[in-house]
């Protein structure tokens, strides 16, 4: 059936055939174009396999082409004008056959040019701008055609990460947790796209003068130096909130959690001072400084279980503290407080903590050309490298970072910026701009017009002795941005506490106050140098020593009776104990091991 | 211990977790597969990380066996009797010069054509075929020209079947289980053979062939042939040339450490759980590393005793482990003591 006909297909579906596919698909592209078919199907033909693909689906990701007729886009000079004056727009072209919509199947039959003077007789659509051959994400970022693709994708990642204005009513959010730059800036250089989405309205970095040099070893590749005073004037300053919160729980039985002060005899009570910033309602005021411990929303919750009956009548219900306390290694200032009421008619309580974050040791910034760096000394500002005219560099960046990422665009947004803050201007570094070839001159001659090397190079000056350097430095301005990756947030010691209730070692993780895990491969280290008495350190003494009694008699655990003062066997009653040093987790081990109805039996040999 | 300064390692260095670290750390760097390029002078072996876990793991018969045959030195630099020797190891099979056979069940007869060519290339007679064939028992050759007639004598048809199969199979010439045989020559001109397939047994027969210089890489069949010294030389030099190979410089003792541990016993054992890891005398050794139900029950069953004497135990237990710093104890005598103390 059908032998030599072509195959259609709706939506994946055989729906019957044709003798001539490629004349069917132009029939239903000319009759979209006219408007008698929707303008959201799309027809392809598949010239190998000799079949049409109809989609009317949903689900497709689409794109906007101008239609190429004759050797010429149908988006005319007289059109163009008629759209800039709002005489008509972006729809009336789509209905008049002037733009439409393809998707992934239907570009398998398109020969886009990418400009006008790109189009040949082959030619059946124009791209509506070169600048959306990359997506919205890469488009934000400026002189992206420089770059290699690896870079985009960084930087995109980077550029999610970044602090800055998030939103206008972040006084009226209570987000989990939020950064805000103190005094965010709009870029210099920018893209179309990064104007037409607005983002200029809510900013994410800041323009900072940027020397690519080293200073005496401290900048290593992908680490900055960073100008003392810049950081004390405000650069890359910001404030960061967390939102703790917490309701009255209701529990079956009738009972619930009440927010107040908890009584000294609660179950699991902090100690008086962890109380001392709450108010008379349990719950802290705001503009209130915390620290570490301090109790947030003071809350009593019942028992976990019904208090058994004793022979004195039923004793009084011990509550049970479960207040909110400030994360571990945190502090700051109670910024506000909202009580309010969850769809199940309990309290709820959210209170926000707001801590100022100044640019430290071990912070991140970058640029939007995935050039990250962290943060590994703050220079005060005169020892600074320094230009003949006094300008000293927020940053500097170290030359390794360039050569081998090769961000050309990172480089070029460097004199863009700096042109354009001597011309007091934005400079415009959308992808496959029009004039590209000749945006880089126009930096250069800018540059020159105020005095300046027309490459970006400055001659500098060694702030520690006033030498000037034998090289000239490539010195401009980049738009980084600070990312939330901060040490502050991350730093964690541990010399002694809290240890796991089941193995007796300690915990893990930073919420936790846990240490760093000494592994199986960090064993075999110490094992392989021989460190018999380091590791049993790490395997023993600041993990999980225990003293456990074994019986001389029959080699099963024993217990050590406090009462009776005597330690006692518990297979065979017998006092006939020794106190051995081992794991805890051997003891569990052992433990597991009996409850597989396997006794396993310690013989004792004095050393 | 008083030879300490002339010995090539201290007592108690941990030189087995040193051996499995030097030749693991650079096996996460190994490719995991490598490939080979379609050549027709060169064999194909396994190599980089595939052939270690081979030869670890003690596989029988490696994937790729390969044999470097030396020849003795009358006969080494002159191509014409190298060639004559090469054509006695590579293994030329019936169904490798013919040209179409017929096999007739009923009267049990097979018909095979012979390529004349392919007879040529490789140097043979029909008649070289025929008085082959004719060996085998119950069989009934004739020959005519490249046309030779196997009549078997069989009661069943089955068994006349299975004997078409095998008389396909047979071997005219060479050393059974060599597929293909290469004479390459060195820079100094002198010829030399590599195989693919190994058979050391055989080669070592034929005139001409060094029989002290043979290399193959058959764990196994050097185990057989040379004995165990021999196996526990190759798994070193194994592992080491796989490694260098590579490009990773191993220290040679880390792979002869490997083949001793893996040879001591006089037979090979692989390494893990059927072999060296699992043949361990501790419990607590085999129960932490795999299977630990098994160990501790099969423990519980025979009343099996651990004497906490290995490195793993101790860890486990949290006693100071017997390597390095933890091997040396105060050897004083209290009643010594006593005596030293009366003198003062």
């Amino acid at each position: 059936m059908g032998e030599g006909k072509c195959y259609v297909y709706l939506d994946g579906r055989s729906i019957g055939f044709v003798e001539h596919g490629r004349r069917f698909a132009e029939e239903i592209r000319r009759n979209r174009r006219l408007g008698v078919i929707s303008g959201e199907v799309n027809v392809a033909y598949r010239k190998r396999l000799n079949e049409v693909r109809i989609n009317a689906d949903r689900g497709r990701a689409r794109k906007p082409y101008i239609i190429v007729e004759n050797g010429a886009g149908k988006f005319t000079d007289d059109l163009r004008e008629k759209l800039k004056n709002k005489e008509i727009d972006f729809n009336y072209l789509l209905r008049r056959g002037v733009v439409e919509y393809l998707d992934a199947e239907e570009e398998e039959n398109a020969v886009v040019a990418l400009k006008p003077d790109g189009i040949t007789r082959a030619t059946t659509h124009l791209e509506i701008d070169p600048a959306i051959l990359f997506g919205l994400t890469f488009n934000v970022s400026v002189y992206p055609e420089h770059n290699s693709v690896g870079r985009h994708a960084i930087s995109a990642n980077f550029i999610k990460q970044s602090q800055g204005l998030y939103s206008i009513n972040f006084n009226s959010r209570y987000d989990a947790r939020a950064f805000l730059l103190y005094y965010p800036q709009t870029p210099i250089a920018d893209s179309v796209a990064y104007r037409k989405l607005n983002l200029g309205k809510h900013p994410s970095g800041q323009n900072m003068v940027v020397a690519v040099s080293t200073y005496y070893g401290y900048n290593m590749k992908d680490a900055l130096v960073i100008n003392k005073s810049a950081i004390d004037r405000g650069l890359g300053r910001s404030a960061f909130f967390r939102t703790y919160s917490d309701e009255e729980r209701r529990y079956p039985g009738g009972q619930q959690d009440h927010f107040r002060v908890p009584a000294a005899t609660t179950e699991g009570y902090l100690g008086e001072h962890a109380y001392s910033k709450l108010s008379e309602d349990g719950i802290i005021e705001q503009e209130t400084p915390v620290t570490e411990g301090d109790v947030l929303v003071g809350k009593v919750s019942p028992p976990r279980f019904l208090e058994e009956q004793t022979s004195f009548g039923v004793v009084e219900e011990r509550n049970r503290d479960n207040s909110v306390t400030l994360r571990a290694g945190e502090e700051g200032v109670i910024d506000n407080v909202m009580l309010t009421e969850t769809t199940g008619a309990t309290k709820l309580v959210k209170a926000r903590v707001r801590s100022v974050k100044v640019p430290e040791v071990g912070d991140k910034f970058a640029s939007r050309h995935g050039q990250k760096g962290v943060v590994a000394l703050i220079v005060n500002q005169e020892d600074m490298p320094f230009t003949k005219d006094g300008i000293i560099p927020d940053l500097l960046l170290n030359p390794h970072s360039l050569p081998g990422r090769m961000t050309f665009g990172h480089m070029i947004e460097t004199i863009a910026s700096k042109a354009g803050a001597l011309a007091g201007t934005h400079y415009d570094g959308t992808a496959f701009s029009e004039n590209g070839k000749e945006r880089v001159d126009m930096y250069g001659s800018v540059l020159e017009k105020y005095g300046y090397d027309k490459f970006g190079d400055e001659s500098l000056y060694d702030g520690r002795t006033g030498k000037q350097f034998n090289a000239k430095i490539f010195t401009g301005i980049v738009y980084f941005n600070r990312l939330w990756h901060m040490v502050s947030l991350k730093l964690q010691v541990r010399s002694r506490g809290p240890v796991q209730i089941l193995t007796h070692q300690p915990t893990e993780g930073k919420p936790r106050r846990g240490g760093l895990k000494f592994g199986e491969m960090e064993r075999d280290a110490l094992v392989g140098h021989g460190a018999s008495l380091l590791l049993k350190d790490r395997m023993l003494e600041q993990s999980d020593k225990a003293d456990i009694w074994i019986c001389k008699q029959c080699g099963d655990v024993g217990y050590f009776d406090f009462v009776k003062n005597v330690p006692v066997c518990a297979s065979d009653g017998g006092n006939d104990l020794e106190k051995v040093e081992i794991s805890y987790a051997f003891k569990l081990l052992l433990d597991e091991v009996k409850s597989m109805h396997i006794l396993p039996r310690i013989k004792l040999k004095s050393e | 211990m008083e030879e300490k300064g002339s010995l090539k390692v201290s007592p108690g260095e941990a030189v087995g977790v040193v051996a499995a670290q030097s030749i693991g750390e650079p096996g996460t760097q190994m490719i995991l597969r490598s490939f080979h390029a379609a050549g027709i002078s060169s064999l194909i072996t396994t190599k980089g990380l595939p052939r270690i876990i081979e030869i670890v793991d003690a596989r029988k018969r490696p994937k790729f066996p390969m044999m470097h045959v030396v020849l003795e030195d009358s006969v080494a630099k002159k191509y014409e009797s190298v060639r004559a020797i090469w054509r006695k190891i590579e293994e030329v099979k019936v169904s490798s010069v013919l040209r179409s056979f017929s096999e007739d069940l009923r009267s049990q007869t097979m018909t095979l054509e012979l390529d004349r060519e392919k007879l040529a290339s490789y140097e043979i007679t029909a008649h070289q075929v025929a008085s082959k064939l004719e060996k085998r028992e119950a069989t009934e050759v004739s020959q005519d020209d490249n046309i030779i007639r196997v009549k078997i004598k069989s009661k069943d048809m089955k068994s006349a079947r299975t004997a078409f199969v095998h008389i396909r199979n047979a071997s005219i010439i060479g050393v059974a289980g060599i597929t293909k045989a290469l004479v390459q020559q060195d820079e100094a001109g002198v010829f030399f053979i590599t195989t693919a397939g190994s058979n050391i047994a055989d080669v070592m027969m034929i005139d001409g062939v060094d029989k002290w210089h043979i290399y193959s890489n058959d764990i196994f069949e050097v185990m057989r042939v040379y004995g165990i010294e021999a196996a526990r030389t190759l798994i070193a030099h194994e592992l080491y040339e796989t490694m260098s190979d590579e490009g990773f410089t191993v220290s040679f003792r880390h792979p002869s450490l490997v083949a001793d541990t893996m040879t001591y016993t006089g037979s090979i054992k692989s390494i893990g759980r059927h072999g060296v890891a699992g043949e361990k005398e501790s419990v607590f050794a085999r129960a932490a590393y795999e299977e630990t139900v098994k160990h501790f029950t099969n423990a519980g069953v025979f009343g099996e005793k651990d004497m906490l004497k290995g490195v793993a135990e101790n860890i486990l237990i949290g006693k100071q482990i017997g390597v390095g710093t933890g091997m040396v104890r105060l050897a004083i005598k209290k009643d010594e003591l006593k005596k030293v103390k009366a003198k003062e």
